[in-house]
């Protein structure tokens, strides 16, 4: 069990985690998802016992986690956001030395370094320098350097940035997998994409404070409707979402209106008032709200601002 | 036009925030142009080497040796030593027994004997010696030239005496009185002048030759001064360094391979902001690793690629030139070690104190190629003013090229070179103790 009691953490005037309190159990696939700057990389360097709070209190299985404490830094592992690996040395020496440095020797090292590569499938590379690699290969190989030790709890700091989309699917399998292996995963990402198909639960964090937490359906809940209709915003539509506005929020998004009903607003109401405007049904698609609306709804700016 | 105009406005723009770029194209030059002004006595009314140690030993009571002794005191060049102190603090004079001892023990390099026997009692002619330990050829030449310079303007008043004394012990007391006395009265008569006094004169060996001497020394008459070379017999005594097989290359080595190393070392400190810009340091701080750990494992990498490094240079110097590596192997490699950890220390000092990687590489091109100039890597220490002399015993350049003489050169035992070996690793350890106090200051590892 992970706990995050209160912390709050400055650089300067800035203050970068305001008073978060967080508790993770075990086997969860735990997401942050915020924007850039939101503190999520802070939160992470935190647990990861990089840098210390100014107030409040981190345990992992009721143990503090402080920087000058190493030994419960054996039960985690760090995925940077960069690509931490040398680059001019091979996969496999790579491996070894962060393996080696987790206390690996060996015939164990050994055969957990070729599990590593197999799992990522880098094994017919394995001799080849990093830097040779594309960036697909460099993000796969910098996540399982991360878990050669076997941690029980892996941070993951934004893993697939610049990563196409095979090896992120790629990574998306291998981390599930572990997860349903036992392994306790916080995900940092300002994808909402990834948060809703990884995570178990998800926190919104932004300016340093954790705006809701919850399952995805949860998270949803707390949104003031189910539904999302949107349409073109054209000159036939532009009636229509004059009067939408008294029933519900209609928002203009580039060349389509989006409307969030309000809760005592029905759905056949809206298809009925269409009609009268002799706007035909195959305008309007009616969607599940995402997280990008609920982060909106929220903090009141996008997730890419 | 235009589009060339907003390109070069780019360009200038970049360069501005480039400060390792300004201070590469402005600093440097301007650094180094002001150490070879130095060196080479530009706009300074005192151009030349400045305060050379010359240790005098004085065993003529004629007076006109005192002359000399004060001649070459009154020479800027030289700071002359003429007593020694006791351990009781108390002062005596240097004898010519002292004089060796001290050259090994690096109080000077270079001491001037005048005999007893200054004025040579068979025939005419002055006999001196010069005991040296000439590491370094630029300064060794110099320091000859300048000694004959001050030996030449003053020999005709000694030559002037040889004759006399020559005369006196050929013709008698009463006979050369008489040949004074009426070479006075001639010289007089012709040129004026009081009869006494000239033939006082002549009597003190005072021919009027002294511009002759002087002429002599400025080469301004080969034969007057081939007459002086010929009478003034001048016997010079290598005291360290003699069995020196290959004295030009030990002489250079040294200083040619502290610059690459510091070169080498302050380029493997830019190695530490391209560890922290590819995250590096966060995924082994996560993992068991302390930053300690990560210091002293590279500050350990820097001395033992140093080491190899510097072995490998003079193992070069050996094939290529002949230098003599393994008569004191043992004791060159005690002080590369400690050269390679001064270097090294100096090089983490670098990264600590640096923002960015391209600050370090201007600061260390800046540093290196002071140090180097300062130290004595390119020119001798002796030829800067003396304040540059003294900032040159703060660079670990000098203080490496002061261990490799003694080792190369000198021969020194591992207990003569402990104190310059003691002087690189308290180096070592000051440097290392401010660039670890930066290193958990400053922000290279969050």
């Amino acid at each position: 069990m992970l706990k995050l009691d209160r912390i709050t953490k400055r650089y300067g005037t800035l203050t970068a985690l305001d008073g978060v309190s967080l508790e993770i159990a075990p086997g969860e696939f735990f997401g942050l998802l915020g924007p850039n700057g939101a503190g999520k990389s802070t939160l992470m360097s935190l647990v990861a016992g990089l840098r210390a709070p100014e107030a409040g209190r981190i345990t992992l299985d009721g143990r503090r986690v402080t920087a000058a404490d190493p030994a419960t830094r054996i039960s985690l592992g760090l995925v940077p956001q960069a690509i931490a690996l040398y680059e001019d040395l091979s996969a496999e020496q790579n491996l070894q030395i962060f393996g080696e440095l987790y206390g690996l020797r060996g015939p164990d090292l050994r055969a957990r370094i070729d599990e590593a590569l197999e799992a990522v499938q880098l094994a017919d590379r394995r001799r080849d320098q990093v830097k040779t690699f594309s960036g697909g290969m460099q993000r796969r190989l910098n996540l399982v350097a991360a878990l050669l030790h076997r941690p029980r709890l892996l941070l993951c700091d934004e893993p697939t940035v610049g990563v196409d989309p095979q090896s992120r699917n790629a990574i998306f399998d291998f981390l599930e997998a572990r997860v349903r292996a036992g392994l306790t995963v916080i995900y940092s990402t300002h994808y909402m994409e990834e948060a809703t198909r990884l995570c178990s639960r998800i926190a919104i964090i932004d300016h340093g404070r954790i705006h809701a937490l919850g399952t995805l359906d949860e998270l949803l809940a707390r949104l003031p409707f189910r539904d999302e209709i949107s349409f073109p915003a054209t000159p036939a539509t532009a009636e229509l979402a004059a009067r939408l506005a008294a029933h519900g929020q209609i928002i203009r998004d580039g060349g389509t209106h989006r409307f969030r009903p309000a809760t005592a607003f029905r759905t056949s109401a809206f298809y009925a008032l269409a009609e009268s405007l002799a706007l035909p049904p195959r305008l309007f698609v009616t969607e599940r709200p995402t997280l990008e609306a609920l982060f909106l709804h929220l903090t009141g700016r996008t997730l890419r601002e | 036009m235009r589009i060339i105009l907003t390109l070069l406005r780019k360009d200038f723009a970049n360069f501005i925030r480039d400060k390792a770029a300004v201070s590469l194209t402005f600093l440097v030059p301007v650094a180094l142009i002001y150490i070879f002004g130095q060196v080479f006595g530009l706009n300074r009314k005192d151009s030349g080497p400045t305060g050379i140690r010359l240790a005098v030993v004085n065993q003529s009571d004629n007076p006109a040796a005192q002359q000399l002794v004060d001649a070459l005191k009154a020479e800027k060049s030289f700071r002359v030593l003429t007593n020694r102190v006791n351990p009781d603090k108390s002062e005596r004079p240097l004898t010519e027994e002292d004089l060796r001892p001290m050259i090994r023990n690096r109080d000077f390099r270079f001491a001037l004997i005048i005999p007893r026997d200054v004025i040579a009692t068979r025939g005419v002619g002055l006999h001196l010696r010069i005991l040296s330990d000439p590491r370094n050829d630029i300064e060794t030449q110099t320091v000859n030239g300048l000694l004959q310079k001050a030996i030449f303007s003053n020999v005709p008043q000694l030559l002037g005496q040889s004759l006399q004394t020559s005369a006196r012990k050929h013709l008698g007391n009463p006979r050369l009185d008489q040949f004074n006395g009426e070479l006075a009265a001639a010289v007089t008569k012709a040129f004026g002048g009081d009869v006494e006094e000239t033939k006082q004169a002549l009597a003190e060996g005072d021919f009027g030759l002294s511009a002759l001497g002087a002429a002599g020394q400025s080469g301004q008459q080969g034969a007057s001064a081939d007459f002086f070379a010929k009478v003034v017999k001048i016997e010079n005594e290598q005291v360290v360094g003699k069995d020196v097989k290959s004295p030009e290359a030990t002489r250079v080595v040294g200083g040619w391979a502290m610059m690459f190393l510091l070169f080498a070392l302050s380029h493997s400190a830019a190695a530490f902001f391209e560890e922290k810009k590819a995250g590096l340091f966060q995924r082994l701080l996560s993992a068991p690793v302390r930053r300690a750990h990560i210091l002293w494992s590279r500050f350990l990498y820097g001395v033992l690629l140093g080491l190899v490094q510097l072995t490998a240079l003079f193992f070069a110097g050996r094939l290529m030139y002949g230098i003599d590596v393994l008569g004191n192997f043992g004791n060159l490699v005690v002080v590369c070690t400690a050269a390679a950890a001064a270097c090294t220390a100096f090089g983490m000092l670098l990264a600590a104190i640096s923002p960015t990687a391209a600050a370090a590489n201007g600061l260390a091109t800046f540093l290196v190629l002071t140090m180097s100039a300062t130290g004595g890597a390119w020119f001798p220490v002796s030829f800067m003013p003396e304040f540059m002399q003294t900032i040159a015993r703060f660079t670990l350049v000098y203080w490496s090229m002061e261990g490799f003489s003694q080792v190369l050169w000198a021969g020194q035992s591992f207990l003569q070179i402990l104190p310059t070996v003691g002087v690189l690793l308290g180096i070592t350890a000051g440097v290392m103790a401010v660039a670890v106090w930066r290193f958990n200051r400053g922000a290279i590892f969050d």
